[in-house]
């Protein structure tokens, strides 16, 4: 383990690779920053980026853009209460009220100061968990590997929230469907090409990521009259003090801690993410919290900003293990970092950890990198940046819109790809306003193809007969959890409700009170 | 009976189920592949089903509140489809045009579609960006940018 840190630590600490985190911080800040873009638009921006680079150094920008957006979207819910992205809706019920109070330079130092120990916590058990983890499913089989697409895509579909599971299973068949658009890679035909040319490559991963996320994101707010809004007016000097006193560390130090554990586990587990962890984080801690404390909640109190913003770091690292070890990805920001990484020629999952020591390793050392650049320079900046949301949205949203547009065309610069993008995004937003979920969809699109080959080479080695189901007790392991995940809803369904309903008491609590 | 946005989607992506699976047909297989366990046309087949079986759910199990009916007031239809439009025809101008022109021509169209009305403000936040992106792109990155059939077919490759 000892040499895979090092060889990390040779490729993170490249002077260039140095650049791309600082950069994609910064530039995910940013664009976490504007109210509805959150990380995965972010991370969608920057495929067309990565291409020119190599796989090791683009997930580290990538990487970077990710806790950078993360960062961003929680300093719009604390000064202008506008979360950019789910994961940061709880840090506004604390946060928002701490800047009211005037406070709002010590609710971004906490955000950030947590968002940092969540993020180093996470990555340290990442460091030990990912290799364990790698040696394990270094022993998988292609009838293995099937069950594993299985879950991570049954484990997406279970923790898409109430309501909402059949139509993101839907959504999942949707994308494996597009992913059988264009020559079959076994047997070499045409499928659903149409007569087309340009179809027989199939549907690209880039223009489906930027036209569900980037563009589909952009001309949603539009369709809302979100550029008619006025733009947030930021009073720098009522920023406030920076510096949290060594009482307010010591009130924070134990939730920081729980937090950082619980939300790397919820990480982990494929399809939760850094929203769920946030959430229950929150619920968490106001059922620790004493009844005085309690009533806090709601009203500006520390605990309250530190743990979700603590879990919702730890839980983007903990959601590269199932990425980086299995080829899985915990969530749709996970998911496209992990086409990106295919479309370079990497092959997430077990075999990473043995052909791409260098991109395995130098992931986990730059996380570290990130958290202290975020804390390092991204905070003291935050006032400069926060002056960017300042640029009005009818001059804003076209730039966007014109770098998701010429971020596709200039790698196959094939205008073709733009009309299909339109095409796309029209159907997006179709489906958006049905409240389709977009992300099961890119994640079957990804993992189709590979669960494909292996379906196909599990079939043909036991003959076309579905023994290699139950053959293996791995297997069988792997597809019974996919199962019991498929019935999860029912019961996360009763628990959310609960911790759910805690969290309302208290905000109506502190608002009353 | 209510007709919500669950019964919409279901039906929409029952029909594409039924779509899918028809031009699964279509797919050629080599000869004797029918017979192989495994074919260009299992997982397709598979997928329609799926989607099919997944799509009456949705329908039988479709939340039958007023509340959920598809809405469409409040939202800005004309300047979506405008903007869009605007983007398809990017796609041309890059063709006819050059990368340079179409790229200045949009920005200024799209922020004419969102209000913004001062020349001055449309060119200072278009000519400069544009020079400064097509200079990087093609100067210091070195990629080549056709510059458009337009300006090929009267002055020459």
């Amino acid at each position: 383990m000892l040499e895979g840190i090092f060889t990390g630590l040779g490729t993170a600490l490249m002077p260039f690779n140095i650049l791309m985190v600082v950069v994609g911080c910064f530039a995910g800040t940013f664009i976490g920053m504007l109210p509805g873009l959150g990380p995965i638009s972010a991370v969608a921006l920057m495929i067309p980026i990565t291409y020119g680079l190599d796989p090791a150094s683009g997930i580290i920008l990538m990487a970077g853009v990710y806790y950078g957006a993360v960062f961003g979207g929680s300093t719009s819910s604390i000064l202008i209460n506008a979360p950019g992205c789910a994961s940061t809706v709880v840090t506004s019920f604390d946060g928002y009220p701490l800047a009211q109070q005037g406070q709002a330079g010590k609710a971004l130092a906490l955000a950030a100061y947590c968002s940092f120990t969540g993020g180093t916590i996470g990555a340290i058990i990442l460091l030990f968990a990912a290799p364990a983890l790698a040696k394990v499913s270094l022993s998988f089989q292609s009838g293995d590997y099937f069950a594993l697409m299985v879950l991570g895509l049954t484990a997406v579909a279970a923790f898409s929230g109430k309501g909402q599971v059949i139509k993101a299973m839907i959504m999942t068949v949707f994308g494996l469907m597009i992913s059988t658009v264009g020559i079959d890679t076994m047997t070499g035909a045409p499928r659903f090409t149409f007569g087309t040319i340009d179809l027989l490559d199939g549907v690209s991963f880039l223009l489906l990521a930027m036209a569900t996320f980037a563009l589909t994101e952009v001309v949603m707010s539009i369709m809302k009259r979100q550029h008619l809004e006025e733009e947030p007016e930021i009073d720098m000097a009522a920023l406030g003090s920076m510096k949290l006193s060594k009482e307010e560390v010591k009130e924070v130090a134990p939730t920081v801690a729980r937090s950082s554990v619980f939300g790397f586990i919820i990480g982990v587990l494929p399809g939760a993410g850094a929203t769920i962890a946030s959430f229950l984080a929150y619920g968490m801690e106001r059922n620790f919290a004493s009844a005085k404390e309690k009533l806090k909640f709601g009203k500006g109190a520390l605990r309250g900003l530190a743990a979700p913003e603590t879990a919702n770091n730890a839980a983007s690292t903990g959601s590269f293990v199932p990425l980086l070890t299995l080829g899985i990805p915990g969530s749709g920001t996970t998911a496209i970092m992990l086409g990106a990484l295919i479309a370079a020629g990497v092959q997430p999952g077990p075999r990473l950890f043995v052909d791409n020591p260098d991109v395995f390793w130098s992931v986990i050392i730059s996380m570290y990198f990130g958290n202290l650049v975020l804390l390092i320079l991204n905070l003291p900046l935050i006032p400069y940046i926060s002056r960017l949301l300042a640029i009005p949205r009818p001059i804003l949203i076209p730039l966007i819109l014109f770098f998701s547009v010429t971020g596709v065309y200039l790698v196959s610069f094939n205008t073709f790809d733009i009309q299909m993008m339109v095409f796309i995004t029209v159907i997006a937003l179709f489906l958006k306003l049905l409240e389709f979920p977009m992300a099961p969809m890119l994640l079957g699109y990804i993992l189709g193809g590979i669960m494909e080959q292996n379906l196909s080479r599990s079939l043909v080695m036991s003959d076309g007969s579905l023994d290699f189901i139950w053959e293996r007790p791995l297997t069988l392991t792997i597809i019974v959890i996919a199962f019991i995940l498929l019935f999860m809803p029912l019961i996360s369904k009763l628990f959310e409700s609960r911790s759910q309903k805690g969290i309302e008491a208290s905000v109506n609590k502190g608002e009353g009170g | 009976m209510i007709i919500t946005k669950d019964h919409i989607g279901g039906l929409v992506f029952l029909c594409l189920s039924a779509a899918y699976g028809y031009y699964t047909g279509d797919i050629s297989m080599l000869p004797g592949d029918e017979y192989e366990p495994f074919n260009a046309q299992t997982l397709p087949n598979i997928l329609a089903y799926l989607g099919g079986i997944l799509s009456i759910a949705l329908i039988l199990t479709a939340s039958r509140d007023a509340g959920d009916r598809l809405s469409l007031k409040g939202y800005d239809f004309p300047i979506v489809v405008k903007l869009l439009v605007l983007v398809v025809l990017f796609s041309v101008a890059l063709e006819w045009v050059g990368f340079l022109l179409s790229t200045i021509l949009f920005l200024i169209g799209g922020y004419w579609l969102l209000g913004e009305r001062r020349v001055k403000t449309l060119l200072i936040a278009s000519v400069p960006f544009a020079v400064f992106i097509w200079f990087a792109l093609s100067q210091l990155l070195d990629i080549y940018l056709a510059p458009g059939r337009l300006f090929t077919t009267l002055f020459g490759g």
